[in-house]
């Protein structure tokens, strides 16, 4: 893309304090809130500071941010030779997650952590950044390329070895996430119209085909879903699981099957009364009755449910706040990947930009109910070191776009 | 967005991704708008409705006073230890744990499998079990009474009233509160809770004019319906108790619980607090109660049962009810807090019948004491002259019946046939008077009528109208000259109640005045200021005139005088040396076919002669006879009575 001269001749700053600026609030805003998150749990609180979540998290952003001015140092055209380096690496990550004895489910009943001892990541973090660096590096070549179907066919290939993989974890969140990262860095690349046309038919096919399949499919012609990530989709439909009995259940089965129902709609109710109650000024910070009284479960409350707790202990001016300091994050993004001096700066800034949004839609959608749950964590705000580490690694990458527009 | 101005430049796929951004963001904002701020009260109340629990707390029930304000229904404090389940919480957990690893590795061992989801919710309930039952032992070693918490209760209320303290010991005497309160280190989670509990001082006195109460938490009308929980409350079923429930009880209170997703209590606070109820003030004299129910036990005790029987004392001037008292007699007190199923056996003897009030709510044939009411119609007729004389046969011949006398047969005139109770000569002025002169003269006395005193165990006897013996005539039931005879001896198709011949006997004693009797004075608040206090008074009430000739009434009390101080008298054993007394004594029959198969006996009397203030009416189910078995029981209230006027002649007088 030409960059216009009137950019061009003005003095440029060299950080984006706008950027800096929200990012850190949210940073900040992520930690009092696992604070507020965990004060419920008196095994958490009797533990010393060090091993209390918002200070390991504090730990992260620190490392984070470390790492993130790091990833502004190299220009970021020099570090995405790399890039291929990086994605092979992951996919190894992705595989030795998936070996007994490597990965670890933590008791979660998904093997989706490497234990190095006192701390684990969870290689699909770092497979997002990975897929987007490689995506950016490829997609990058002259346009008239991208008009072979190799191309094509190549970029959907490369996202779909680690959404494959992601996928047998199972951790179908993460997985999804990538669905729109790669589609659209495919459509700022400039892949032709057509191309995209049958993607996202193909895409809608396969879509209502599998929800097809799920929902209303006689049981042996489904597709071999895992069993939470069937119940997740039942449960954001609103639909009775003893409808999806084996068809001699006996009534204990059918009795066991609307207790499980109960249960996992629990969290789902529990996060949207959570969200709901905090009303327009929400109940104040620590003061939120469903941490306090434990109905949102403390398992999830810190990490995937954090929204639920800001939302009800700030009410709707805080979580528009949250949603508003996103929105000045993804705008600045934007206003990168405008600026970038070339193509592969213009697709790492879309990819990261629209890694940023789906993660943020998809969370806050699944607190207020308008999707269903998957473990997406919120960038930022969400306990988790790899999600930190790696959101603000890609903010660096970001930002590095930024900075290197004129050299 | 001066930021975004560079979008406006013509790269459609940035335009279009910011759109579709923009627009993703909007949809948050206004989901979170819709579930914020729309539906924001909805879930709110959602929240507070899972997680407050509401919990009825009964109130203090009002005291029943007799008329001097004695106590004979009030309330203690009850001591109970309860264990606080929150505060165990922490050592179910510790408890399940070890109980889960040792099993675990266990059936690793044996069976090579981990444990299923329902045999560690077994284990988390035995653990549960483990920790309240050790604690409740541990407790009743220091209250030095053997405690045990069974499973299933245990269960049950951890189930359904978790947030609830757990009773462990109830009703604990002074010597365990007092260890409890000086051990500084108590069982965790035990402490002592104190809910009032009704207590009946007197025991089984004036038991049918009290009541009982049943436990029964329910809600009562205008009273919020809905409560997780409800603390244990009762309503009384019978008596004062019951009748009065709705002003004894006051108004339940609610508390709210603020309990925790596990259930247990977090904190709690008053919502609304219980109203305490009023106290209702009898016209009973506690005393003189005592003196007539331990006179009334003593009645029958030659026969070896227990003597079934009432007394009813009524002031003559006023209609209050002094003494109502009924025997066999239940305590109220062991109805709480829940009567025991073989007391219940013993409260149900189809002979003793310890439920049913004597005095009020069952109906006898009144025998010879009807001849008052036989000899005032005939006196008001005009066709018995007293001096004259009437040669009695020693039996009555009415048509083909004859009816047998114990009067021996001679002369008499009306003094010796009323104090000897000769049946020939008051069948004989009473058919000279005739059906209907008797009839008048008792529904004067409203017989037959139900009286409705506030215990909820009233009837009404029998006592036939023209309307009645038309009626029956109609089905061709003739009324013969035999019905009339035995009426006039108080047998056949009459049937009384002691309190109604008590009201008998105060409108001869009163001079004509048949007074309404009362048996409450009036409902006032438990703590009375003085400010506009809403009390509730029962005046006493006029029935009705008697419409008979003064010289008449004084005519049958010098008889009654007679019949009592006369040796040769029924009612002799009724005198007592230093008080007048004017009685009458009955003896009726109660027949099946031609065989005889009880007798009722009877004695009602008035004192003092000279300025009647009592009437007395005793009645022994299956005594000897009226002078044998009841009169003696008159003597002793009577002598009681004597007694307290000597000492403190005020105080015994009676409200006008």
């Amino acid at each position: 893309m030409k960059v216009p001269d009137s950019i061009l001749n003005e003095k440029q700053p060299m950080v984006d304090w706008t950027l800096l600026g929200a990012v850190a609030l949210l940073v900040l805003t992520g930690l009092a809130f696992i604070y507020s998150a965990t004060l419920g749990s008196e095994a958490l609180r009797s533990l010393p500071f060090y091993q209390q979540h918002h200070f390991k998290q504090a730990v992260w952003c620190a490392l984070g941010a470390a790492l993130g001015v790091l990833a502004c140092a190299i220009p970021y055209a020099r570090l995405l030779r790399y890039a291929l380096l990086f994605y092979w690496g992951c996919i190894l990550l992705l595989v030795l997650v998936l070996i007994p004895g490597i990965g670890t489910s933590h008791g979660w009943g998904a093997m989706r952590w490497i234990d190095f001892g006192p701390f684990q990541i969870q290689p699909s973090e770092f497979a997002k950044l990975g897929l987007i660096m490689a995506l950016a590096h490829y997609l990058s070549r002259p346009i008239e390329e991208l008009r072979q179907s190799r191309v094509f066919w190549s970029a959907l290939g490369m996202m779909g070895l680690p959404f494959i993989l992601i996928i047998r974890e199972p951790d179908l969140g993460s997985a999804l996430v990538l669905l729109p990262v790669t589609l659209a860095m495919l459509v700022v690349a400039g892949t032709p119209a057509r191309y995209l046309i049958r993607l996202g038919l193909a895409g809608l096919l396969l879509v209502s085909l599998l929800l097809v399949d799920v929902l209303f499919a006689p049981p042996n012609w489904r597709l071999k879903l895992e069993d939470y990530q069937r119940r997740r989709l039942l449960v954001f439909f609103g639909l009775d699981y003893t409808r999806f009995a084996p068809p001699h259940a006996t009534p204990a089965e059918l009795q066991r099957l609307r207790l499980q129902q109960q249960n996992d709609e629990y969290n789902v109710r529990q996060a949207l009364i959570s969200v709901g109650s905090g009303g327009l000024t929400g109940k104040g910070w620590r003061q939120g009755a469903q941490i306090a009284l434990g109905y949102l479960p403390r398992g999830v409350a810190h990490n995937d449910f954090i929204f639920s707790v800001i939302a009800e202990e700030k009410g709707f001016i805080g979580s528009a706040l949250v949603v508003g300091l996103y929105g000045l994050v993804l705008a600045c993004g934007l206003r990168m990947a405008a600026l970038a001096r070339d193509r592969l700066g213009k697709l790492l800034a879309v990819g990261i930009v629209v890694l940023l949004f789906s993660q943020v839609f998809i969370n806050i959608g699944m607190n207020i109910r308008i999707l269903p749950v998957t473990g997406v964590p919120l960038p930022l705000l969400s306990y988790g070191g790899s999600s930190v580490l790696c959101t603000l690694i890609g903010l660096g990458l970001l930002h590095n776009v930024y900075l290197h527009r004129r050299d | 967005m001066a930021m975004l101005e560079n979008l406006h430049k013509g790269d459609r796929p940035l335009q279009a991704l910011a759109g579709v951004m923009a627009a993703g963001l909007l949809i948050l904002l206004g989901g979170l708008w819709y579930v914020q701020i729309v539906a924001g009260k909805k879930y709110a109340e959602e929240q507070v409705a899972q997680s407050f629990r509401t919990v009825r707390i009964p109130a203090v029930r009002g005291k029943i006073l007799d008329r001097e304000g004695r106590i004979l229904a009030e309330n203690r404090p009850a001591y109970h230890a309860s264990v606080y389940l929150e505060a165990l919480s922490p050592y179910f957990r510790q408890t399940y744990a070890i109980l889960v690893s040792n099993e675990a590795a266990r059936v690793r061992a044996q069976y090579q499998r981990n444990l299923s989801r329902e045999e560690r919710a077994t284990l988390a309930r035995a653990a549960r079990y483990m920790v309240a039952s050790n604690i409740v032992s541990r407790l009743g070693l220091l209250l030095g009474q053997p405690a045990e918490l069974s499973p299933a209760a245990f269960h049950a209320h951890y189930d359904q009233r978790r947030a609830l303290p757990l009773p462990a010991v109830m009703d604990l005497n002074s010597n365990q509160v007092a260890r409890l309160l000086e051990n500084t280190i108590l069982p965790i989670g035990v402490d002592l809770e104190v809910q009032p509990a009704r207590i009946y001082r007197h025991g089984s006195l004036a038991a049918h004019v009290l009541g009982y109460l049943r436990k029964d938490n329910s809600s009562f009308e205008g009273e919020e319906a809905f409560f997780n929980y409800r603390l244990p409350d009762y309503r009384g079923v019978i008596g004062i108790e019951g009748v009065f429930d709705a002003q004894l009880r006051g108004r339940a209170g609610v508390k709210s619980v603020l309990v925790n997703y596990l259930g247990y209590r977090q904190s709690e606070n008053i919502w609304t607090p219980a109203e305490p109820g009023m106290n209702v003030v009898l016209t009973l004299d506690t005393e003189l109660q005592r003196v007539a129910e331990k006179a009334l036990e003593q009645a029958g005790r030659d026969t070896g049962q227990p003597t079934r029987g009432a007394v009813v004392v009524m002031d003559v001037q006023s209609g209050d009810l002094l003494v109502l008292a009924s025997a066999p007699a239940y305590d109220p007190n062991d109805f709480l807090p829940s009567i025991s199923p073989e007391l219940m056996e013993q409260l149900n003897d189809p002979n003793l019948r310890p439920f049913i009030n004597r005095a009020t709510q069952e109906r006898y044939p009144p025998g010879s004491i009807f001849k008052i009411v036989t000899a005032l119609a005939a006196l008001e007729a005009g066709v018995l002259d007293p001096r004259e004389i009437y040669q009695c046969k020693g039996y009555a011949q009415v048509g083909d019946t004859r009816i047998d006398d114990t009067a021996p047969p001679g002369p008499y005139d009306f003094l010796r046939a009323f104090k000897l109770s000769s049946n020939d000569y008051f069948i004989h002025y009473g058919m000279r008077a005739g059906l209907d002169a008797i009839l008048r003269v008792g529904q004067r006395l409203h017989l037959g009528e139900r009286l409705e005193l506030p215990t909820g165990q009233n009837d009404g006897g029998f006592f036939p109208t023209r309307a009645w013996i038309n009626q029956r005539r109609a089905r061709g039931i003739i009324w013969s000259d035999g019905d009339t005879a035995n009426i006039c001896i108080g047998q056949g198709y009459v049937a009384v109640t002691p309190v109604q011949m008590a009201v008998m006997t105060a409108a001869i004693a009163n001079g004509g005045r048949v007074l309404q009797p009362r048996l409450v004075q009036r409902i006032e608040p438990m703590e009375i200021t003085g400010l506009g206090e809403n009390v509730v008074e029962y005046p006493p009430r006029l029935w009705g005139e008697l419409g008979i000739n003064p010289h008449h009434l004084e005519l049958v009390r010098e008889a009654m005088l007679a019949d009592v101080e006369d040796p040769d008298a029924t009612g002799r054993r009724a005198a007592v040396p230093g008080y007048r007394i004017g009685g009458k004594t009955g003896t009726a029959e109660v027949k099946q076919g031609r065989r005889l198969v009880d007798k009722i006996t009877w004695f009602v009397a008035f004192g003092p002669y000279e300025q009647p203030r009592y009437a007395v009416v005793v009645m022994v189910e299956s005594g000897a006879s009226g002078g044998y078995t009841c009169a003696p029981v008159a003597a002793q209230i009577f002598k009681a009575i004597r007694d307290r006027e000597q000492t403190a002649p005020l105080a015994m007088m009676p409200t006008p």
